[in-house]
């Protein structure tokens, strides 16, 4: 795979704008995590799940 | 990283929905098996059912509801 940064790829996009793109989704997956992290801390106390 | 580089063959309009419908497939697959199989995830969703349980053990039973005075002093 070819490093040139100014390469345009088939879906449009050059690396630094995929690298872009995909620490987006990685924030986002972070952020959905924290949450369901939390959720399931709140369904572990307040119902029998796991008891 | 070198998976930021799947973007580059993979159109992010079409790959990140796939992604986003896996999650959420199997997020409602896996909880609607505990609805379905058992007992304390519905009562849970249903909810009031710890506060009929305090309000009987106690002997503090909520009195029923009573109807409106209209209908109730229509003859």
């Amino acid at each position: 795979m070819t490093d040139d940064p100014n390469k345009v790829w088939p879906t449009g996009l050059t690396i630094g704008e995929a690298e872009e793109i995909h620490s987006h989704i990685v924030d986002g997956t972070r952020i959905y995590g924290a949450i369901s992290i939390v959720a399931h801390f709140l369904a572990y106390i307040y119902t029998p799940w796991l008891h | 990283m070198i998976y930021g580089r799947m973007w580059l063959v993979i159109k992010p309009g079409i790959g990140i929905p796939m992604g986003a419908v896996a999650i959420m497939g199997t997020s409602l697959a896996v909880h609607t098996c505990i609805l379905t199989h058992t007992t304390w995830f519905p009562a849970f969703l249903q909810g009031g059912v710890k506060a009929q349980h305090a309000a009987v053990e106690t002997g503090k039973v909520a009195a029923a509801p009573q109807p409106p005075i209209a209908v109730a002093s229509a003859k």
